[in-house]
């Protein structure tokens, strides 16, 4: 009982910890959900984190920067993260008219429903899945290669991007086969140099003369900041008095729907689930309201299902979440490994029962929840304000090439960094040109470490 | 509406991954992070060897130091280069707003009907005073429509 009581306690201090760290990097704009939530969550891990401690850092984390980064998306119009330029066309209409505060408290409220739900029916459908497991555990090398043809296809590059993994797989086995002649294994290196591309590909760019010149800026960027509204007394708003019921109930169907489809990526999820409803809704201020409110909702509820699923029915990385972010929950050596001979694994999907998903699942929700949304609710204007005029794109860009650094040479010294910025070159140039997009390029990377054994043991 | 803010003559701004930089302060900021991040990382690590007994925990906690690092690199930057952006503060420009109910129109293609929304819905639009500007709007396409689409 005792030990049952501190394992909650510890549960739900990381919990805690996560959400208050992860809203306030979700005011940032820019801050990428792998390349902030992976590094820290395999911090946690191999810091020894109890099992279920793990899991509420991570879950309470996403869910509360899905639920900040809507003030740079609403307040200033610009995206909060990766999975917010899906919302930044709806969020900019509402701006315009002058109701951003409206955009704001539809969208966070919106997230709040669909994470709640998006927990209990992750559990389910992983519980209705589970039986298939060892069969995919069997399988995985080739159920890995199938998704990764299935998310290029639906990438932005379509048939480019299908190709395109050849050469890209082709690379990653070379610098695992370098990276192994001197006895050195990287992971986490990979995940953050396909994370961090943009960036890369942009500094790189910016050396070139030409490339240079088509950079070049004579302005400064203009922002405008929506002025500030409270429309409510008190601390914590009542959700129900934000969105209306319709609103309540197409959220959770657009989460349920994208809870059950955990192999797409969540962009492409939230853009989809946004266009289904809206074509269903006729006025457009209902439609544009309704809409967004859904489709943070659905940011949320893929978050959540892509990870949760795969971990609990397979504890294999099968959806592009659990492929990026969530690697480190299934993949953080020494700690937690995933065989790729055998199919064996040692991770969450082993150390948590049915019922401990369920139960730190949702406490990770109520965690966000409650530290997320009255804090945005409250201080989203003054918080935007701040990011803004305080902190420049110079001091974002040291901090990630710091992350860059550190995180390289803690995994494998020069050659950990030699392979982040490989990676990160290659992958931006690879997303910008062909739209070879970063969930196809995770889903590259396990096809390399997993099918490309397979099929050299099937080819002899 | 406020002056927009020009920049002072000497910057050399470029866009970079999606904001204003300039170029002196980014080369410089990039050299913090690099100091600032890896001195973190590698003091820790020379200093925790010794006291942690396992190699490998010494190394996570000395990632750790070296993450925090990072974010005091971003705070250095932060406090020595100001942000190369133009804020403004101003409400929604009510002439504005006209013509974000033509942009409505023409990307869904009808703005729909007033009348088939719920109180609800209704009461919501007449307190952010948006009601009569989509009642307006619902009005001018519903004369185009009887001029057989011409405006």
């Amino acid at each position: 009982m005792e030990m049952l009581m501190h394992e909650i306690m510890m549960a739900f201090a990381l919990g805690l910890l996560g959400a208050v760290v992860f809203s306030a990097i979700g005011l940032v704009s820019g801050t990428d959900e792998t390349a902030t939530l992976a590094p820290l969550t395999m911090l946690v891990v191999l810091l020894g984190a109890p099992p279920a401690g793990v899991l509420t850092f991570f879950l309470a984390g996403a869910v509360a920067k899905h639920m900040t980064h809507a003030v740079p998306t609403a307040l200033l119009g610009i995206p909060g993260d990766t999975v917010a330029t899906a919302l930044l066309g709806d969020a900019n209409y509402l701006r315009k008219l002058g109701v951003p505060h409206i955009a704001l408290r539809k969208m966070i409220t919106g997230g709040a429903v669909a994470a709640l739900i998006a927990v209990p029916l992750s559990v389910l459908f992983a519980v209705l899945l589970a039986p298939f497991g060892g069969v995919i555990k069997q399988f995985a090398p080739w159920v890995f290669l199938c998704a990764a043809l299935a998310i290029a296809y639906f990438s932005a590059g379509r048939w480019a991007s299908v190709l395109t993994l050849v050469p890209f797989v082709v690379v990653i086995v070379a610098l695992q086969a370098l990276t192994g002649h001197y006895g050195v294994k990287l992971s986490v290196s990979y995940f953050l140099g396909i994370a961090v591309a943009p960036l890369i590909a942009s500094l790189f760019s910016l050396l070139a003369p030409s490339e240079r010149e088509h950079m070049r800026r004579n302005e400064y960027r203009v922002f405008s900041l929506a002025p500030d509204v409270k429309g409510w007394s008190g601390y914590f708003p009542n959700p129900f008095k934000v969105i209306n019921r319709r609103q309540v109930k197409v959220t959770a169907m657009a989460a349920s729907v994208s809870s059950a489809t955990f192999v797409f990526s969540p962009v492409a999820m939230t853009v989809i689930m946004g266009e289904v409803i809206g074509a269903r809704i006729k006025q457009a201020y209902d439609r544009l309201t309704t809409v967004i409110t859904a489709r943070n909702g659905v940011t949320e509820s893929t978050y959540i299902a892509e990870t949760l699923i795969p971990l609990m029915a397979f504890g294999l990385p099968l959806s592009p979440v659990a492929a990026g972010p969530a690697a480190p929950l299934f993949n953080a050596p020494p700690r937690f490994w995933v065989d790729n001979a055998s199919g064996q694994v040692n991770n969450l999907h082993n150390l948590l029962s049915t019922w401990d998903f369920l139960g730190y699942g949702m406490l990770a929700v109520i965690v966000a929840i409650l530290v997320a949304y009255p804090f945005t609710m409250n201080f989203a204007h003054g918080a935007a304000a701040f990011v803004v005029r305080k902190i420049s794109h110079e001091a974002v860009i040291a901090t990630f090439i710091g992350l860059v650094l550190v995180i390289g040479i803690w995994e494998g010294g020069l050659l950990g960094l030699l392979v982040i910025v490989t990676v990160g070159l290659l992958g931006g140039f690879l997303a910008r040109f062909l739209g070879f997009n970063t969930g196809v390029q995770f889903m590259g990377y396990y096809t390399a470490v997993l099918s490309v054994p397979a099929i050299i043991a099937l080819a002899g | 509406m406020q002056q927009p803010l020009s920049p002072p003559k000497k910057q050399n701004l470029y866009e970079v991954w999606g904001d204003t930089i300039d170029g002196r302060d980014l080369v410089l900021s990039i050299g913090i992070g690099a100091v600032v991040s890896l001195g973190a990382y590698f003091g820790a690590h020379y200093l925790l060897q010794p006291i942690v007994e396992s190699a490998q925990m010494a190394k996570t906690y000395a990632m750790l130091v070296g993450v925090l690092g990072c974010l005091g690199a971003g705070v250095i930057s932060a406090k020595l280069f100001p942000p190369k952006r133009d804020v403004q503060e101003h409400a929604a420009d009510p002439a504005f707003r006209a013509q974000v109910v033509a942009d409505l129109l023409k990307e869904y293609g009808s703005l729909g009907r007033l009348e088939d929304l719920s109180d609800e819905v209704i009461a919501e639009l007449r307190e952010l005073e948006l009601y009569d500007l989509f009642r307006e709007g619902q009005a001018r396409e519903e004369q185009a429509h009887l001029n057989g689409g011409r405006p």
